[in-house]
């Protein structure tokens, strides 16, 4: 990418101004975005409640990993939503791609840019005043050293849901068929992942922990946001593997979408 | 400008390989004007996605201004420009304006250069007056200029054109070929024309390729299209008063009236030899005569028949 980034800059302005023409529909999408939080907490609050705890934690703290999950969402899809599979299904048979590949852009960012959704600061802000709300119900002291944790959370779980996107975007140059198995896959699986570890056996724990890395992202962290101690095996210190094991997602899904393009170049479609 | 040698292309389907190009080779000299006909499916879009760098081809070289087209592609973006006639590369929810200060960006123009030249298109092409419309409320017409104008605005020294007329009027159409025309002669861009209308080749085009189930089956001017498929011409005479008529040498192929249609063979008879004949046996109120039509010619050679 020896382009300046200005250039991307120029494409995301573009875009937003895009939408802000109809400040209307703008806002009614992001309250959309944001209301979709509220509902879902508000579904944990009243499911946890039911049990009082779950795996020994209180529904304000179960309900700040669903903050933090949520905030990172927003953050992920603020400029990755185009990248579901369906979106980039409807990109390549309208053609929109080939025109794409004839500017002097990286296509991925072009994509990114020129897709920016600003509704999803909807989503983003809903699910960062669930995480306040939560602490403060929670009885979190914020410290540096805390908001500095959530933050991190926030940002790896954005990282690991864009680079599910990423791949499954780069899956659709080869299938072309958008398919909804991907987003049962990114969001339910960040869902059951926005639960307390603890409640998993192992061989979850180990997928959420270690391959889809949802629970090192989110989990871990919380768990110096709020003071706890995590289960055998799940220290806090982890938190510091959150960043590293994001970003080696993301190469991942990085590397997938590159295979993409080189399929989609070799065989059109 | 472009070379293209030994050129294939063949996708993978679940029926097997399909050949799209079947190894086509030609040159195009920079400053050129070529008309790429040929019926759907026949490959023409395919050797333009490969000669942009959309496509990497199966086997074969192509080359245009010197670069590897799927290898270099970005800085071969940088000199080439591209107008898909169905598509739109402006921002359409945008005022038109804004557009093409995206492409300046984009193009790494110069904002006093883009300006001169925008100014220059603007007059050109009448677009003063739909700068501030966004893009999305513009008539197919306007929007067509302004598509011509946005891909021009780099000053590409190579322009791929895919069906530009494509569903405009006649005086739209006109407008898009007069820009075309002057941008080919003033600036010396080289233009490669896509198009089922083959009025577009004709008014525009020094050279005319033809390509058929991935194969080149023509490649030289129109005119020489014209001599070499085009055998019979018709003339057509009004006589003084309506009688019965024979031409010798020439066939009758229509009567309304006292006009009468005549179909002869260019190799056979002259026209003038006919026309001397025709005078000589009958009064005249008037005569003109018919080229072959180059639709015509083209649909036959499609279907094989020549």
């Amino acid at each position: 990418m020896a382009e300046p980034a200005r250039v991307y800059l120029h494409l995301a302005a573009a875009a937003v101004r895009a939408t802000a023409r109809r400040p209307a529909y703008l806002a009614m999408r992001t309250l959309a975005a944001a209301l979709i939080v509220v509902f879902e907490v508000a579904g944990v609050v009243l499911l946890v409640d039911r049990f009082g705890t779950i795996g020994g934690w209180r529904p304000a703290e179960v309900v700040l990993l669903f903050g933090l999950a949520f905030a990172g969402q927003g953050l992920a899809l603020l400029f990755g939503d185009t990248l579901e599979a369906d979106k980039v299904s409807q990109l390549v048979r309208r053609g929109t791609f080939d025109q794409v590949l004839t500017r002097p852009v990286s296509p991925l960012g072009w994509v990114l840019a020129s897709y920016v959704d600003t509704r999803f600061l909807g989503r983003l802000l809903a699910g960062a005043g669930t995480v306040v709300w939560a602490a403060n119900r929670a009885g979190v002291a914020w410290t540096p050293g805390r908001a500095g944790l959530a933050a991190l959370a926030v940002v790896c779980a954005a990282t690991i849901v864009f680079a599910v996107l990423l791949a499954a975007a780069g899956f659709t140059f080869v299938t072309v068929q958008g398919s909804e198995a991907v987003n049962v896959l990114v969001y339910g699986g960040q869902y059951l992942a926005s639960y307390p570890m603890q409640i998993y056996g192992p061989p979850l724990r180990f997928l959420f922990v270690w391959v889809v890395p949802f629970g090192l992202a989110i989990y871990v962290p919380a768990l110096g946001v709020l003071g706890r101690q995590g289960p055998p095996g799940l220290p806090a210190w982890l938190a510091w593997l959150a960043a590293p094991a994001a970003g080696a997602f993301l190469a991942a899904g990085g590397l997938a979408w590159r295979a993409g393009i080189r399929h989609y170049v070799g065989t059109g479609s | 400008m472009i070379e293209v040698e030994g050129l294939r292309k063949v996708f993978r389907t679940r029926r097997g390989p399909v050949e799209a190009v079947a190894g086509i080779d030609f040159r195009v000299a920079a400053g050129e004007f070529v008309g790429y006909a040929g019926p759907n499916g026949a490959g023409k879009s395919t050797t333009v996605k490969m000669m942009s760098g959309i496509l990497l081809p199966s086997a074969g070289r192509v080359e245009v201004c010197g670069l590897v087209p799927y290898r270099e592609r970005k800085r071969l973006a940088r000199r080439m420009g591209v107008v898909f006639g169905q598509r739109t590369q402006l921002w359409w929810d945008l005022p038109l304006q804004e557009s093409f200060e995206l492409v300046g960006h984009l193009y790494r123009i110069p904002a006093a250069d883009r300006l001169r030249r925008l100014r220059r298109l603007e007059d050109v092409l009448a677009l003063g007056p739909l700068l501030p419309v966004p893009v999305r409320s513009l008539s197919l017409g306007q929007r067509m200029r302004a598509e011509l104008a946005a891909a021009v605005l780099p000053a590409p020294q190579v322009l791929f054109l895919d069906e530009p007329t494509i569903g405009l009027d006649v005086e739209a159409k006109a407008a898009v070929r007069d820009f075309l025309g002057e941008l080919n002669r003033t600036e010396g861009t080289t233009v490669i024309l896509t198009t089922h209308d083959l009025d577009d080749i004709t008014r525009l085009c020094s050279r005319l390729m033809i390509i058929d189930h991935g194969r080149l089956i023509y490649d030289g001017t129109v005119e020489a299209l014209r001599t070499a498929y085009g055998t019979t011409r018709v003339l057509v005479v009004d006589l003084a008063e309506d009688e019965p008529l024979e031409l010798a040498g020439a066939v009758p192929v229509r009567a309304e009236g006292r006009r009468r249609w005549f179909q002869f063979a260019r190799d056979e008879v002259s026209a003038a030899e006919l026309i001397a004949r025709l005078l000589a046996s009958n009064e005249v109120a008037d005569l003109t005569l018919e080229e072959p039509d180059i639709e015509d010619i083209v649909r036959r050679i499609y279907r094989g028949e020549t």
